[in-house]
């Protein structure tokens, strides 16, 4: 009797704690930076994990993936990296971080982002349809692709129509502006000028404005004046100084003409979008991405939210050629979903990344945030095509480059910004800029940057 | 009688009581030279690793880093200007003034100057920028406007003198306080001699007062000048070092080599650098304002 009790007893207890039991957690750890205006980098790896979850449930496979992020309040995209890489120096890192597309050399040589090549062919259903533009963008110098591209996205100079209406300017001439820089018969000197007029005519405060730290976007303007950052033969970092002058040389006479601010670099992103938003600035340069605080009634001003509406007050156009009958020049700077190799759970993240690259996810991210597809397929979508900013966007990709995907690049891209912060605030002309950063590159990376007289010798 | 017993009671193990003390130095401040003086040697970059040993950091900062000499220039001006005219001059004056006026008051305006020292570093950084700011909203630009003066740009024109006056008010208080004791501490009857001999105000100051002050002063100035030539917080928060290197003295460019960069072997090698200034600086210091008197046992307190 008292052993059939102790069995049965022992069987209902088992029974009990296996129906307790807590299922298996899986931590993947996501980093990326703070952006209120895509939480979809973070929260499409999470409806990811949620369908895994959700499978393993239905196979009774007792397993649950946690997704832990760390939103990080790194100044940008670049101390981001510095970031992750100290995280990774000591063990830490994360299992899926956001990285810029120029970093992946860095990463991959370090042996922390897993090369994706193999998970890209075993998985068409998440990867067949992407840009193949994008892939290059991906790609370290061994030409093995490292990272999956997210935010495909166009850089700008956004205009306001209304002030050039204010000093005088007629319709025919404000809608034929995007098309005359499109012809290369408007040019960034033309910019300038019509910028002062608009600043002289007192119906803006400033004429132009830019970021106030280490970005792509100003990178436009360098291309426009011809400046090439890397030697495709060599594959070798190249600082060109006569088209760098010319360049600088260009933001410094919109610095001594009160066309930018000289402090411009020492502003606060929110006194610079709200200089904008608030009509106190003619132009600002940045992304399509920028479109979700124009819209609506953030920073400060209330504009419309419909296309008429917003084109009416507000045009887009590419970094104008430097000379007439020149190229304009745009920029594309994805982002890339990058596995961390050493992970112990690497295929498990490769997975999540593969669910929040298809169609449904980015388009998601995309509509929220402003930015462009990263397949064909999202581009044929209902909600992505009824979204007006996005087609108004897609055709300027037309002339869109990259910037160097080379492992010092991001370094190279501080020492150019404090060259152009030089100039601006009228510490140095450009010509004693040029030189300061041809020094500065010399300290830093020694002979792995060519510094040229110009690019083509 | 007693005193061979007593002998025998001292403690035996000093070391022990030590340890503690010891342990928190080699962990915190040992340790750190040690990692530092290492790293200094190697060519460390943004991802933390080590390839090889080399002396290349220091031959590039003693060849090569053009940017050096104007940082020097600028850490001597910075140092030597809070130091005089705030973390010495300003905080003098105010122990002398605040001892002078009725003591309720004195309390009052010594509690004030402490303010900026007690609030969170970040919070007094950003009223220095909102203090600043050339726009409109900016405390600077709507007193200047009320004057009808132009508008000053101080985080772009005179980034120096922004970074010496925000420095120097927060640092002010340290000598306020010493001094302020100091003047408490001379006995009263030795400036009421010199008035009944006809003394004036000032050569009461001049003859009692400022000969007790030149002690602390010593003290003061040693310590400040090694605590400001090491800190760079509120100048980061302020000015970032910039525009470009504009206000960036010696610590402050150590760290944005370091942490800007990721280049962690040449921000050792620096740091190295900074410490060598340091002992130099304190040696001269010392000998020159004859510190060993300072601290010297004193002359009159016979037990």
């Amino acid at each position: 009797m008292t052993k059939t009790f102790a069995l049965f007893a022992t069987v209902a207890l088992s029974a009990l704690v296996a129906g307790m039991a807590q299922a298996e957690d899986i931590k993947i750890k996501l980093s990326t930076l703070v952006d209120k205006t895509a939480p979809a980098r973070v929260t499409n790896i999470e409806a990811a994990a949620a369908i895994i979850n959700d499978q393993f449930k239905a196979a009774g496979i007792d397993k649950h993936i946690v997704v832990e992020t760390n939103v990080s309040a790194a100044k940008g995209w670049d101390d981001l990296a510095l970031e992750d890489m100290k995280a990774f120096s000591v063990g830490q890192g994360p299992d899926i971080y956001v990285l810029p597309h120029e970093w992946i050399g860095k990463f991959a040589e370090d042996g922390n982002a897993l090369p994706m090549d193999s998970k890209i062919a075993a998985n068409p259903w998440a990867y067949a349809d992407i840009l193949p533009v994008l892939w290059t963008a991906a790609k370290a110098k061994d030409g093995k692709i490292y990272g999956i591209p997210q935010d495909a996205e166009i850089r700008m100079f956004f205009y306001n129509k209304d002030m050039l209406r204010k000093i005088g300017k007629d319709e025919a001439f404000i809608e034929s502006l995007p098309a005359k820089v499109e012809a290369g018969e408007f040019t960034l000197d033309d910019l300038t000028a019509l910028s002062k007029q608009v600043v002289d005519g007192k119906a803006a405060q400033y004429g132009m404005l830019h970021r106030p730290n280490v970005g792509i976007d100003y990178l436009m303007v360098f291309q426009s004046y011809g400046v090439k950052f890397m030697d495709d033969k060599t594959g070798k970092l190249m600082f060109p100084k006569a088209e760098m002058l010319k360049a600088l040389g260009w933001y410094e006479r919109n610095a001594r003409q009160g066309v930018t601010p000289a402090d411009n670099t020492a502003m606060s992103w929110d006194a610079i979008q709200g200089a904008f938003k608030q009509e106190k600035a003619f132009i600002f340069h940045q992304g399509v991405w920028a479109v979700a605080w124009q819209l609506g009634d953030k920073n400060g001003a209330t504009w419309p939210t419909d296309k008429d509406g917003y084109f009416h007050k507000i045009g887009w156009i590419p970094a104008p050629a430097a000379e007439k009958g020149g190229k304009p020049a745009n920029l594309s700077h994805p982002l890339l979903y990058t596995v961390n190799a050493k992970s112990k759970n690497a295929d498990l993240a490769a997975d999540l990344v593969a669910l929040a690259t298809l169609p449904y996810f980015n388009t998601e991210h995309d509509v929220a945030s402003y930015h462009t597809a990263i397949s064909n397929a999202q581009t044929a979508m209902p909600k992505y095509k009824e979204n007006w900013v996005l087609s108004a966007a897609s055709p300027m990709m037309a002339h869109a480059q990259f910037v160097p995907n080379h492992t010092q690049f991001g370094s190279y891209n501080k020492v150019l910004f404090s060259g152009l912060q030089a100039v601006e605030t009228g510490k140095m002309t450009a010509a004693q800029a040029v030189d300061f950063i041809a020094d500065e590159l010399g300290l830093q990376f020694g002979a792995d940057v060519e510094i040229r007289e110009a690019v083509s010798n | 009688m007693a005193t061979p017993n007593l002998r025998t009671h001292r403690p035996a193990r000093p070391v022990l009581y030590l340890l503690p003390a010891i342990g928190l130095l080699t962990v915190f401040f040992l340790g750190p030279i040690i990692v530092n003086g290492v790293i200094a040697f190697t060519d460390m970059g943004e991802n933390l690793r080590i390839g090889k040993f080399t002396l290349l950091n220091f031959e590039r900062i003693v060849q090569r880093d053009a940017r050096i000499p104007t940082v020097l220039l600028t850490t001597l001006i910075y140092v030597g200007a809070t130091l005089f005219f705030f973390n010495v001059g300003l905080g003098a004056l105010l122990a002398i003034t605040t001892t002078a006026i009725p003591e309720r008051l004195g309390s009052f305006f010594r509690g004030l100057w402490l303010l900026p020292r007690m609030s969170p570093a970040v919070l007094y950084g950003i009223l220095w920028i909102w203090i600043a700011d050339p726009t409109p909203t900016g405390l600077l630009a709507q007193v200047t406007s009320a004057f009808g003066l132009p508008v000053l740009n101080l985080r772009n024109d005179f980034p120096l003198f922004l970074i010496i006056l925000a420095n120097g008010i927060v640092g002010a208080s340290f000598a306020m306080v010493i001094l302020t004791s100091a003047v408490r501490s001379i006995p009263s009857h030795l400036s009421n001699a010199a008035r009944v001999d006809g003394a004036s105000e000032w050569g009461v100051l001049r003859h009692v007062v400022a000969p007790a002050l030149s002690q602390p002063i010593r003290f003061i100035t040693l310590y400040q000048a090694l605590s400001l030539m090491t800190t760079y917080e509120y100048i980061l928060l302020i000015t970032g070092g910039g525009p470009v290197y504009d206000s960036t003295p010696y610590a402050l460019y150590i760290y944005r080599r370091a942490f800007e960069n990721g280049a962690y072997a040449y921000g050792a090698a620096l740091a190295l650098g900074l410490m060598v200034i340091g002992i130099v600086v304190t040696l001269l210091q010392w000998r020159l304002t004859d510190m060993r008197s300072t601290f010297a046992a004193p002359k009159i307190e016979v037990l």
